[in-house]
């Protein structure tokens, strides 16, 4: 029991900053880029290929990260500036990756046993030893920065914009907004995230490897799915804080389920099947469908919650009167 | 204040389908002018408006804002002059952010963002302030995300936005088509108390006849991309709905057979 929530905590830690970059991408900024696939490795590759180079660990974890913002700016560049397809784009950019990892450290995979790393590195300042506690503590206190910083950041004036431009892009650009260049600041940050948790990955685990990408993106998805339906509500706070818990639960999951002797190698089809539930559930309902075949079943009408927050927020006043005829799809009758 | 000269544009230029939406148009619009546009389907008035904001690109003549030619900048960079209001309730708030948020947007129309707060103490109170002015009600509902609020509040709050940073320009396109009736008289009535207050510019495209005439100093009438009509306030004070379909068919040389518009 014990080894599972070590697990949990401490990949779902490393892996809550992937899932946060995903959150700002795919939810926030309404652009699916699939070049978090490549930036994971890259991050691992490029402080793996640094750290054997002999530079200091928190330093090479820092340049993985920033590799991932480039890689970021990659996909955000052709995008916005060659207007190349917003999935296309960061599918080329995952897989010119393959080849920068490659040349980066000069063979499939690196091995880091035999150097420091940034766990002993920053433990060591506070006279700590490496322990999986102590680890943990580390990654925590990282964790928790990094949630403060974006929820800062996401309430100023650009982060309005940002969100903005994934809920209505015509919108914030009538009203001065670049979206081109709020695109391209979303993906940059999101990828420097990613980066990061390759980054720490490739410290904890003691080794890099080009394929350790393969997945994660699924995974991460998965993260953000349950935090937002655990944890998350409406309001911006909660659902950071919400992923971060929910990448820690879905660790947990695995970590449980290897535990009970399921095969790691079903892994990902478990997760995908998972991720696709999840997601089809709303439009997916057991009682409806049994009440109209089993007599004596009675449809339990669920609100959705669009309409359960708005009849809270409805307040007695002339408001009341006003309704709109809007069509489903968004659009209004001529 | 506005000046347009020679606006032409095509759609599927160079094709088989290839339509003249603008024609040639020629405006000059005074500071603090409403205008009311009107005309059937088709005859260029959303055109004009999204031209004339920038949304999109015109292939010949220029577009003059205040002296500064315009013609050639992208829609963001004009935005600090114009407030504009779509006839869909949807597309001129953002559904996920709350009211504040949205305000906080506006209120920085076409100004450098920076890191600061979004939405300070100070801010809010400057919103509610401004939230009173439309009496819905909504000033002390400023956590609440835009999406709950009904069609007819969020074009009362599109308007606020529009408002809030006193744009030179404002463009109502039918901003309450898509409203029923009741709704669409309290957001008409609110536009007139704002426009009146600040003094604002105004450009704006009805399907009502009536509202048409009723409305603004100034009513101009469009027809397959040309303007036809240009009637000024004292010729327009005496204007009736019978008087303004006759005009129609002697100055365009066709029926006035647009069901919604006559209906309306």
């Amino acid at each position: 029991m014990e080894s599972v929530i070590i697990n949990a905590l401490q990949q779902g830690l490393i892996f809550a900053f992937m899932a946060l970059g995903v959150l700002l991408t795919f939810r926030l900024l309404g652009f699916p880029d699939l070049t978090v696939e490549g930036t994971f490795p890259l991050g691992a590759a490029v402080t793996a290929r640094v750290i054997v180079e002999g530079v200091n660990p928190l330093l090479a974890v820092l340049l993985g990260a920033v590799a991932g913002g480039m890689a970021g700016a990659a996909t955000g560049l052709m995008h916005t500036r060659l207007k190349v397809n917003n999935i296309l784009a960061g599918i080329l950019t995952a897989s010119a990756i393959y080849t920068v990892m490659l040349r980066t450290m000069g063979r499939p995979n690196t091995p880091l046993l035999a150097h420091e790393n940034v766990y002993g590195q920053v433990l060591g300042w506070f006279n700590l030893t490496e322990t999986n506690s102590t680890v943990i503590i580390a990654l925590l206190v990282l964790t928790v920065i990094v949630r403060l910083l974006l929820g800062w950041f996401l309430n100023t004036d650009i982060g309005l914009a940002l969100r903005a431009t994934g809920s209505n892009e015509q919108m914030i650009r009538s009203l001065g907004v670049n979206t081109d260049n709020t695109k391209l600041m979303g993906l940059i940050i999101a990828n420097f995230l990613v980066g990061l948790s390759g980054a720490l990955a490739c410290q904890l685990q003691g080794f890099a490897d080009v394929g350790m990408g393969i997945g994660v993106l699924v995974a991460a998805i998965a993260s953000v799915i349950v935090g937002e339906t655990i944890f998350g509500g409406n309001r911006l706070g909660r659902l950071l804080t919400g992923v971060i818990l929910g990448s820690i639960v879905y660790r947990g999951l695995l970590a449980i389920g290897l535990r009970m002797g399921l095969p790691a190698e079903d892994f990902k089809l478990m997760t995908a099947v998972l991720v696709l539930l999840v997601l089809c559930l709303p439009n997916f309902s057991l009682n409806k469908r049994l009440a109209g075949v089993v007599p004596g079943v009675q449809t339990k009408n669920k609100k959705p919650r669009q309409t359960r927050s708005l009849q809270a927020d409805y307040s007695p006043s002339p408001a009341k009167e006003l309704t709109v005829h809007v069509q489903n799809d968004g659009r209004v009758g001529e | 204040m506005i000046k347009l000269t020679g606006i032409d544009k095509y759609f599927f230029a160079g094709t088989p389908n290839e339509v003249k939406a603008l024609d040639n148009v020629n405006l000059r619009v005074a500071q603090g002018d409403f205008i009311t546009l009107i005309g059937s389907n088709g005859a260029g008035k959303s055109t004009l408006l999204k031209a004339i904001a920038g949304v999109i690109s015109v292939d010949a003549g220029s577009i003059e804002i205040d002296g500064r030619n315009v013609t050639n900048l992208p829609e963001h960079t004009r935005a600090r002059d114009i407030g504009r209001i779509d006839q869909d309730p949807l597309a001129s708030t953002a559904a996920e952010l709350s009211i504040e948020e949205n305000l906080a947007m506006a209120y920085l129309r076409g100004q450098k963002r920076g890191l600061a707060r979004a939405v300070t103490g100070q801010r809010a109170e400057i919103f509610r302030e401004a939230l009173k002015n439309i009496g819905l009600g909504l000033e002390s509902r400023l956590k609440v995300p835009v999406g709950t609020l009904s069609g007819g509040q969020r074009q009362a709050l599109a308007l606020v936005m529009a408002t809030l940073s006193r744009p030179k320009l404002l463009l109502l396109d039918e901003h309450t088509a898509a409203l029923d009736p009741k709704a669409a008289r309290l957001v008409m009535e609110i536009t007139e108390r704002l426009v009146n207050r600040y003094q604002l510019t105004t450009l704006m495209i009805t399907h009502n006849m009536e509202q048409a005439i009723r409305f603004g100093n100034r009513l101009i009438m469009m027809h397959r991309g040309r303007i036809i009509l240009d009637i000024g306030a004292e010729e327009k004070n005496k204007l009736t709905v019978p008087d303004l379909v006759t005009r129609f068919t002697s100055s365009s040389g066709s029926v006035f057979d647009d069901d919604r518009v006559l209906l309306a």
